[in-house]
């Protein structure tokens, strides 16, 4: 009996004892970090000066969180894929990486288990960055309820505008705040057709596609997906939908009139935009995009929303930073990624380089870029918070106000929030993708009847397995809409 | 034992310089071959690195290999072996020809001026060659719409009619491959006895008599060689010639969609590496057995011509 009684109370000095070590434990741990040196890959041209500014954040981040950093940059397109692709399958260790939907092939990636599940780390790390990201970014990227990736904050939603060359819309004096349709644009192509001989009135190429009122799941490419309106989110296939017959119809029509090139669903990228020789083309446009397109392409152009922006989960999914599983310590990746978003010396550092040798502060929050600058210029949109960045001395005073006010405006889609996982139908999407590969640009492009081609893709797709795929895709989206009640 | 270490000695010069390719060959062909593993895992990836994720990964048996035997699987099957075939049977007959026609140019100077001529489009890459022949094929500013203009004829949309790019794509093939595959047999040529045109040429023999008696025959095991290890190469397609020579253009599908670039199309953004490994491993399981039978059959027939 005694025995039992001394052995409680040892039981329970050992117990006390214990959470007070780790309680002392924590506090250290805060108070003192261990030194660390995070990997990251950053997308774009790789820059000179890209192990200067690493020594100088460094030196930064050692006195905020007793971290080093090391950036390493792959060029855009096939050799960031590829480099990234590389080093996630042989399992290398690194920390961070820049992740898109169009970019190191995010999805595909987060189901297979490359980037760490994130949103306890936030919740514990993450805390002052959750509060200044728009919280459509962090709900929208859920995947089966993980945060894979930390979405840079940036305008929210996509909006096609059409943009058209200010030369000509001040020679006929054109309203364009009228034009939103096909229709709408029609009679002006028509002028222009007729008017100024050796100018094509849709500058396009084999990327062109006509807004259609639709959310697509899963890849873009692919025609299957639900109405933005819907209310029953049933999976439809849009080559099968009215609205698309009636605008290929439209876009057919103008094929014929040639107010599209001819070989427009092979050309690769045109080079309207150097010789001036356009009238209008479809863009996706971001606030003061009119003042940036002007100043890159070296005359003015003006531009008109098609339709309000929409939050798609492929706009939420434009540029994001994930969290390495093959990290050592991702907990000093997540505090790195929540200065990023919230300090803006580190964010203006990572992006414009280093002060007095790349810019010089004019103002408060405007800088001038320095002729160094060439050695370091960074693509801003792929680097975090973009609301922290300073203005360049052209740029208005409410740049970033205007950024905060599209996204107030911005619509959400309806399956924003859902991602599709094709690996039980891995197979027939195969399949698929390749149908569509093949007929999307003739048929967006007016190239082909729509009257014949529609049909003929759509009876490709279902021989391909489409309607696996959909009653797949139905599958998931009711279980996601039963689990978030939507 | 004794033998092998005698053996040894007496080549070692040999031995030695063979020393770095046998390196390369089991780094980069031997060891990586385990590999082979993931064409048949639906692989994860771990944070224990890359040999634990492929150890620990699921098996799936053949499911990765499904979409390769779906609905298109016949056209692409079909397009990249009567392709492959086409281009062995060409390259054979125009890399020949063109290695004899060009040992017989007299003025040496002017045979090399033409061997490196045509050598010269083997180094382009194929992104390269396609822009330059978007030149000729282009709708509004391509040559041969230029010329048909001219002739008062209606342009050809080049890009979206099937019909004549079977043609396209072997000329294409040709114009790439000849200069280098001809290589081979000008050196095989240069090899051959003198002695034999000499004794020939005594007994009044003409050059195509020369040509089918002396350099053909003597030319003969070479061909086989080349032929055989071509065929080990059958269900694999060059993926430039295919996807960027006629710019990825849908309404060419049927007659450009080949393995290599269905499998590109079907994963490019949700690439899964099981897969890719997959296709990979059809490729070379079915060109390695290829070389198998057709090396049986030359044994039987031929057996001193046959590679092993």
């Amino acid at each position: 009996m005694k025995s039992k009684v001394i052995l409680s109370i040892v039981m329970v000095g050992l117990l006390a004892l214990s959470i007070g070590l780790a309680g002392f434990g924590e506090a250290r741990a805060a108070a003192k970090l261990e030194p660390y040196e995070i990997i990251m890959y950053v997308i774009g041209t790789p820059q000179k000066d890209l192990d200067l500014v690493s020594a100088e954040l460094s030196k930064y981040l050692k006195e905020k969180i007793n971290t080093t950093i090391k950036l390493r940059q792959f060029d855009w397109g096939d050799e960031y894929n590829q480099k990234m692709q590389n080093i996630i399958d042989s399992g290398q260790p690194f920390d961070i990486c820049f992740v898109a939907s169009w970019a190191a092939n995010f999805l595909r990636n987060a189901h297979n288990g490359a980037f760490l599940p994130l949103e306890n780390l936030i919740e514990k790390y993450g805390q002052e960055m959750k509060a200044v990201i728009h919280p459509l970014f962090l709900e929208g990227i859920r995947m089966k309820g993980h945060i894979y990736a930390i979405p840079n904050n940036k305008e929210l939603g996509k909006q096609s505008v059409w943009r058209f060359n200010k030369k000509y819309v001040d020679k006929y004096n054109i309203d364009i705040t009228k034009i939103k349709t096909l229709e709408d644009l029609e009679p002006y192509l028509k002028l222009i057709k007729k008017n100024e001989s050796g100018v094509i009135p849709i500058s396009a190429d084999r990327t062109f596609n006509p807004y259609l009122p639709f959310d697509i799941i899963g890849e873009s490419r692919t025609p299957y997906g639900v109405y933005l309106d819907t209310k029953d989110y049933k999976v439809i296939n849009k080559f099968e939908a009215p609205e698309t017959k009636e605008t290929l119809k439209k876009m057919r029509q103008f094929y014929k009139a040639g107010y599209i090139r001819a070989d427009v669903a092979t050309t690769i990228k045109g080079d309207d935009e150097k010789t001036g020789k356009w009238f209008v083309g479809k863009c996706d446009t971001q606030p003061l995009a009119d003042i940036m397109w002007s100043q890159t392409l070296g005359y003015p152009v003006v531009s008109t929303p098609i339709h309000e922006p929409i939050v798609y989960n492929e706009s939420i999914t434009g540029s994001m930073f994930a969290v390495s599983v093959t990290s050592q310590n991702p907990e000093r990746a997540v505090m790195f990624l929540n200065l990023l978003n919230t300090d803006p010396k580190v964010r203006n550092m990572i992006d414009h380089g280093i002060e007095g040798r790349h810019y010089k502060l004019v103002g408060d929050g405007v800088i001038e870029l320095l002729p160094e600058h060439r050695d370091y210029d960074m693509p801003s949109f792929a680097l975090g918070n973009l609301f922290l960045i300073y203005r360049y001395q052209q740029d208005p005073p409410d740049k970033w106000e205007q950024f905060k006010k599209f996204n107030a405006q911005s619509k959400k889609a309806p399956t924003l929030g859902f991602v599709f996982d094709p690996s039980p139908v891995q197979t027939e999407y195969a399949a698929v993708c390749n149908v569509a590969d093949e007929f999307n640009a003739m048929l967006y492009t007016g190239a082909v009847d729509p009257n014949v081609y529609l049909q003929k893709a759509s009876k490709k797709l279902k021989a391909a397995g489409g309607d696996k795929v959909m009653a797949e895709m139905q599958r998931q989206i009711d279980k996601w809409r039963a689990e978030n009640s939507k | 034992m004794h033998n092998v270490i005698r053996n040894f000695k007496k080549n070692k010069e040999l031995l030695f310089m063979v020393l770095p390719v046998t390196v390369w060959l089991i780094l980069f062909s031997y060891l990586p071959m385990f590999g082979i593993v993931i064409a048949f895992k639906d692989y994860k990836i771990h944070k224990n690195g890359f040999l634990y994720s492929l150890i620990y990964s699921k098996w799936v048996g053949l499911k990765n290999f499904e979409y390769l035997f779906k609905t298109d699987a016949w056209l692409i099957t079909r397009n990249t072996i009567l392709y492959n075939i086409v281009f062995i049977v060409t390259g054979l007959i125009f890399s020949v020809t063109f290695a004899i026609l060009l040992c017989e140019v007299a003025n040496r100077r002017l045979a090399k001026f033409y061997q490196t001529t045509m050598f010269l489009p083997h180094f382009l890459s194929w992104v390269v060659v396609g822009y330059f022949f978007y030149g000729f094929l282009s709708i509004d500013k391509g040559f041969f719409n230029q010329i048909l203009k001219i002739m008062g004829k209606e342009p050809v949309l080049w890009y979206s009619d099937p019909s004549p790019w079977p043609f396209i794509l072997i000329f294409m093939n040709l114009w790439k491959g000849t200069g280098y595959g001809s290589v081979v047999y000008m050196a095989a040529i240069m090899g051959i006895d003198k002695t034999y045109y000499e004794a020939a040429m005594l007994d009044g023999a003409s050059k195509w008599q020369q040509i089918k008696h002396i350099t053909l025959p003597m030319l003969k095991p070479v061909m086989i060689i080349l032929t055989v290890l071509a065929l080990g190469r059958i269900f694999n397609s060059d993926f430039g010639l295919f996807y960027q020579v006629p710019r990825d253009s849908g309404a060419l599908y049927d007659v450009t969609n080949v393995i290599d670039t269905f499998v590109f199309r079907g994963l490019r953004t949700f690439s899964n590496i099981g897969m890719t490994a997959a296709a990979g491993f059809y490729q070379s399981i079915m060109g390695f057995l290829l070389v198998l039978i057709s090396n049986y059959i030359i044994n039987k027939i031929d057996s001193e011509n046959a590679l092993f």
